[in-house]
């Protein structure tokens, strides 16, 4: 096992606790907002929502490399409120402490019907790094190795009752209603729930690596074991790498971290546009690069299938001849629910403009061709519009949840893409055909 | 007649008529017995359920102590694997289980009669992992409070055999996930020396205040 693979989990816990940072400091803010109502010094809204975001961000931003930039995200769409359904999630996961190997050898005999030495010559006692649901161990049989990644019992069964608990939070931290997301939160809990399959896991890793692997060069896949996987356990080669965070903040030659970039794009861009069928949880802990500078993809939990009709209606805005042509863009965004007849006609008039801002500079890595992700000022823009939007008055008062809810995760992926492309300081072909 | 086969008859007259039968004559002429023969192995069927209860114990024990880890467990591990393995045992009888197992009653501090053998049995156990946690530091030295976790752990033993029979995940994995995180929390307390700390604390600040009001 290389140091590397080590400190993953380690990097996943700092990233936890600046998220919590982020939820305690939203919590001290509500207080001194009620507090100083208490003391009649007048409630100010305008102020606490400005601490809360200010708070969020500052966490956020912290996060380099993390799973997605949350803040960014959060100021350009609203439909982020998943996501932040996802941390708090995935936070409550991964403070859950290690199974122990008593548990381990039960959820084997249960599975299985044998413990663990019966099918592996070696199996680690403890925990070689966790996972977002479970926990990974080391096996080996005869010569080869394999990581066995072991869920954490009741998961599935508990989902409903941890999505009750987060919900509140996140509803705060966004300050939507309830009501208006149902079918996100739907969505969402739809995808967290085929996340504990890791029987679907294993079959779409599976038919995902078929299909890629030999059409995108500069990727690869770990083999999959199907005899030795089922609901709750699912093993796969083990493959020495570094994380992606790892290797971006130590690979010193730009072809390569070019040529890294350009691998995990072009992964995407067949999935999205091939397959219809993508990875949704670009984040570089899923990620491995390998001595050759292949990129490795692991963990195929999250995976999101749109259809033909919703891939159209979704990339028609990458088209500049839809964006620059005022009919048709608000078509456009008529057919995605992004606005609807029953808006104000000021509402109406604020939503496109917003719209047409984000569609231009989103897709601007598209309109140039080939882009260079290292260019700061870039993902800055992307964060600097969303805030304007989110203190912008006008636009808080329409605040509702936009859009269709498969967008959810293609924007995610997207984001995610777009700031492992930055963590990485590559320069893409953002247009290349992919197959 | 073995004790276990009149055991076995016993607990499939329950489940079949949904009560214990009606006296033992009955029974035993059911079993082609004379009752000298039945109440030869026990006093009464509440003597059969219990010695039933307390076999549950021992022979998982037998199982669980047969394995090859076995030896190289620490007391938290031993407590967790014999939990696994009781309800995993307890899988093959469980509708017997939900029939007849003494439940607490919420008035009555005592616990459910008929368990008695069922507790030395499981303390027996207790004992001896205790001891292994403590001299590998997993358990707190405490004096004499340290004579009353045995029973704290059949207490936390029962709270895990009746959580398993309520529940109705799939797999039972809710139960798993509750012996998993109660233990580790058993462990903390009876383990760390936070108790100590908070109760030494708790001593001197209030020791203080009386001393004020003095």
């Amino acid at each position: 096992m290389t140091t590397e693979q080590q400190s993953i989990p380690s990097g996943r816990a700092s990233r936890v606790t600046a998220l919590a940072g982020a939820g305690a400091k939203v919590g001290v803010n509500y207080l001194k907002h009620y507090g100083k109502r208490a003391v009649g010094a007048g409630a100010d809204h305008e102020a606490l929502d400005e601490a809360n975001a200010g708070a969020i961000y500052d966490t956020f931003s912290k996060l380099k490399g993390g799973p997605l930039k949350f803040a960014q995200m959060l100021s350009i769409d609203r439909n982020i409120l998943p996501e932040a359904y996802r941390k708090q999630f995935a936070q409550a996961q991964y403070s859950a402490p290690p199974l122990s190997y008593p548990l381990v050898v039960r959820t084997f005999k249960r599975e299985f019907g044998k413990e663990p030495l019966a099918i592996f010559d070696s199996f680690t006692r403890s925990a070689v790094h966790g996972a977002s649901i479970g926990q990974v161990h080391r096996a080996t049989i005869g010569e080869q190795t394999f990581a066995v990644k072991v869920q954490y019992p009741g998961v599935a069964d508990s989902l409903d009752s941890d999505l009750a608990v987060v919900k509140p939070v996140a509803l705060q931290i966004l300050g939507l209603k309830s009501t208006e997301v149902g079918p996100y939160f739907e969505e969402v809990r739809e995808r967290l729930l085929e996340e504990t399959n890791y029987t679907l896991e294993l079959e779409r890793s599976m038919a995902l690596s078929k299909a890629t692997s030999e059409k995108i060069g500069g990727i690869r896949f770990p083999e999959y074991y199907p005899e030795y996987s089922n609901r709750r356990v699912l093993t796969m080669d083990w493959i020495d790498g570094q994380p992606l965070d790892c290797y971006a903040a130590a690979e010193t030659d730009q072809d390569r971290r070019n040529a890294v970039g350009q691998a995990i794009w072009d992964f995407y861009h067949f999935q999205i546009h091939q397959l219809k069928q993508f990875h949704a949880d670009p984040h570089p802990g899923n990620f491995l690069v390998d001595e050759q500078g292949q990129v490795v993809v692991l963990d195929f939990g999250c995976t999101k299938q749109i259809d033909e009709e919703f891939h159209h209606d979704y990339f028609r805005f990458l088209d500049p001849e839809v964006v620059e042509d005022e009919a048709a863009f608000i078509e456009a965004l008529e057919t995605l629910d992004i606005i609807s007849p029953e808006d104000s006609p000021r509402d109406r008039e604020l939503i496109i403009e917003g719209a047409r801002r984000g569609t231009r500079l989103l897709g601007k890595p598209f309109h140039e061709g080939s882009f260079d992700f290292a260019d700061d000022s870039y993902m800055a823009s992307i964060f600097e519009m969303g805030e304007e939007q989110r203190r912008n008055q006008d636009f808080r008062d329409v605040r509702t949840a936009r859009g269709s809810a498969d967008s959810i995760y293609l924007n995610r992926a997207y984001f995610g893409l777009y700031s492992l492309m930055g963590l990485l300081k590559a320069k893409i072909e953002a247009r290349r055909d992919v197959v | 007649m073995e004790r276990s086969e009149i055991i076995g008859r016993y607990q499939h007259y329950v489940l079949e008529h949904g009560t214990p039968p009606p006296s033992v004559y009955a029974f035993a002429k059911d079993l082609g017995l004379g009752e000298r023969e039945f109440f030869e192995q026990f006093g009464s069927f509440e003597a059969l359920e219990s010695s039933f209860w307390e076999s549950t114990v021992r022979e998982t024990l037998d199982a669980i102590r047969s394995e090859e880890d076995w030896a190289g467990f620490n007391a938290h591990q031993c407590l967790l694997t014999f939990l696994y393995a009781y309800c995993d045992r307890t899988l093959d009888q469980r509708s017997f289980f939900l029939a007849r197992f003494p439940r607490w009653k919420k008035s009555c501090r005592q616990p459910p009669e008929g368990l008695c053998g069922m507790r030395s049995a499981f303390t027996e156990f207790a004992d001896e992992i205790l001891e292994k946690g403590m001299s590998n530091g997993e358990v707190a030295c405490r004096g004499a409070m340290t004579r009353t976790y045995p029973l704290g752990l059949f207490g936390h033993f029962l709270s895990v055999v009746e959580f398993n029979l309520a529940d109705d995940s799939s797999g039972f994995e809710r139960t798993d996930a509750y012996i998993e995180k109660s233990v580790r929390l058993a462990f903390d307390v009876i383990g760390t020396q936070a108790v100590d700390s908070a109760f030494d604390l708790f001593r001197f600040l209030s020791g203080r205040s009386w001393a004020k009001a003095d």
